[in-house]
């Protein structure tokens, strides 16, 4: 990846987090908002370092469990291993194709609701299909289609 | 050059699956931090780069009061009579205040006024910040009131702001009893299946105890946490019996959480019976649920 690619995704990731804690917590879109965090993260983790795509993820998990009551470190986490896990997948998929894109931040999501739900615990969590399943499942869906529009806008795959 | 990388290469990437397991190993620990560990990392990051986001959510919060100004809406009221959909919100919000005011004065100074800000981040589902903390008296259990009765608990305490549970939160419990003082149980949250709204149930009731549809269940005091008195809820319907021993009712909330905005906050220890902040009329054990909070 080229020098301007390294501050272009950085920047990217910059852009996606601030806008994130504004529509989550400035202006209290709750569910409304998709998880940009999440999708700042896979599409970091995809053009970074194994190593720095794991601290990014630690470093966002703790943000939103700064946030959160009674289930700290359920973010952080899930953040981890799915940045791990993103950086993973440049040694299995090569492509920067759209519906690689797509399937890439519906996954990666997807395991990151599952795995907070794991992670926060028996006594906090709700039930499966309707936490993981349904609304797993649609905000992953959400946050595919916004990554998409975010590629398109942001020329992601095209700088190759 | 070989044919399959060199060494450099694969010393690298050895190199970044040990950083990468070792922030795993980080990433795991922080779930058995000690819990004022946990706080103070969640604090330093509330305070640092979280700030401005808690802040311009406080902001707009304040000028979302400032707005429902009784003055103000008077001179929408003439002006504006197009906008009476968003009248409505202000009007309602000013009617809370007022009636948090009213409650505020009967009081006193130990209860303080305050602001409700919600992270609404995943995982942060049941909880709140107020704008008052450590620095005003606020402790850790101290009781968080609205207009028609109990809103939560406060849980972490930092200088300037505080964290706390509301009742839809799945640990929240308190001591409870009619209003008349003859039953006795525990209130606890049932969270409503597929995002229906979540339910009180009245736990422990005694089997031959007669429980009349409608009557008002308020903290007992027992247990220390919440001083006797504050409104829960009202007596719905029977949940269900355990064996000939117990039975359990379903309650009708009389605050809804998402709608408290604006909330009074115990300072230092939860003290004597509270009963007449409510007045009679709505401690009535007869009487029909009063308007819901923020509705």
């Amino acid at each position: 990846m080229t020098p301007a690619g390294r501050v272009r995704i950085w920047l990217l990731g910059g852009v996606l987090v601030v806008l994130h804690f504004v529509l989550h917590v400035g202006l209290s879109y709750g569910r409304g908002a998709p998880d940009l965090l999440t999708l700042a993260l896979l599409l970091m983790a995809r053009e970074i370092s194994l190593g720095r795509a794991a601290a990014v993820g630690l470093l966002f998990g703790l943000f939103e469990d700064a946030l959160s009551v009674l289930a700290f470190g359920a973010n952080s986490v899930a953040m981890t291993v799915v940045a791990i896990g993103g950086a993973a997948t440049r040694d299995l998929f090569v492509g920067d194709s759209r519906l690689f894109l797509l399937s890439y931040v519906f996954v990666g999501k997807w395991t990151r609701d599952f795995l907070h739900w794991v992670a926060v615990g028996e006594g906090l969590r709700q039930p499966f299909v309707e936490q993981v399943v349904i609304e797993g499942g649609l905000s992953s869906v959400y946050a595919a289609l916004v990554g998409l529009v975010v590629a398109e806008v942001w020329g992601l795959g095209r700088e190759a | 050059m070989p044919p399959y990388g060199n060494e450099s290469e694969s010393v690298g990437r050895r190199g970044e699956l040990i950083t990468a397991g070792i922030v795993l190993l980080v990433a795991l620990s922080t779930s058995f931090l000690s819990e004022p560990n946990q706080q103070r990392i969640s604090g330093a990051l509330q305070v640092t780069v979280l700030r401005p986001f808690i802040a311009t959510q406080q902001r707009l919060e304040e000028s979302r009061i400032g707005a429902a100004d009784a003055d103000s809406l008077m001179a929408l009221v003439d002006s504006l009579s197009s906008t009476l959909s968003t009248q409505s919100v202000l009007l309602d919000e000013n009617r809370t205040l007022r009636a948090l005011l009213d409650i505020g004065e009967r009081a006193g100074p130990r209860y303080l006024p305050a602001t409700v800000l919600r992270p609404g981040t995943p995982g942060s589902e049941s909880m709140f910040i107020v704008d008052v903390g450590a620095d005003d008296g606020i402790v850790q259990g101290s009781p968080v009131i609205g207009p028609s009765g109990l809103v939560g608990v406060i849980r972490e305490v930092r200088p300037r702001n505080s964290v706390g549970m509301d009742w839809s939160h799945p640990e929240f419990r308190a001591s409870a009893m009619l209003a008349d003082g003859t039953v006795y149980g525990l209130v606890e949250n049932r969270a409503g299946a597929f995002r229906e709204p979540d339910r009180l149930l009245l736990n422990g009731v005694p089997f031959n105890e007669q429980v009349a549809p409608g009557s008002l269940v308020v903290t007992s005091g027992l247990g220390g946490v919440f001083p006797r008195g504050i409104p829960i809820g009202h007596i719905d319907v029977l949940a269900g019996q355990e064996g000939s021993w117990l039975k359990t009712f379903w309650l009708t909330p009389r605050v809804h959480p998402g709608a408290a905005t604006h909330v009074l906050v115990l300072q230092g220890d939860v003290g004597d019976d509270v009963t007449g902040l409510w007045g009679v009329d709505s401690t009535d054990a007869s009487g029909a649920p009063p308007s819901r909070e923020g509705r």
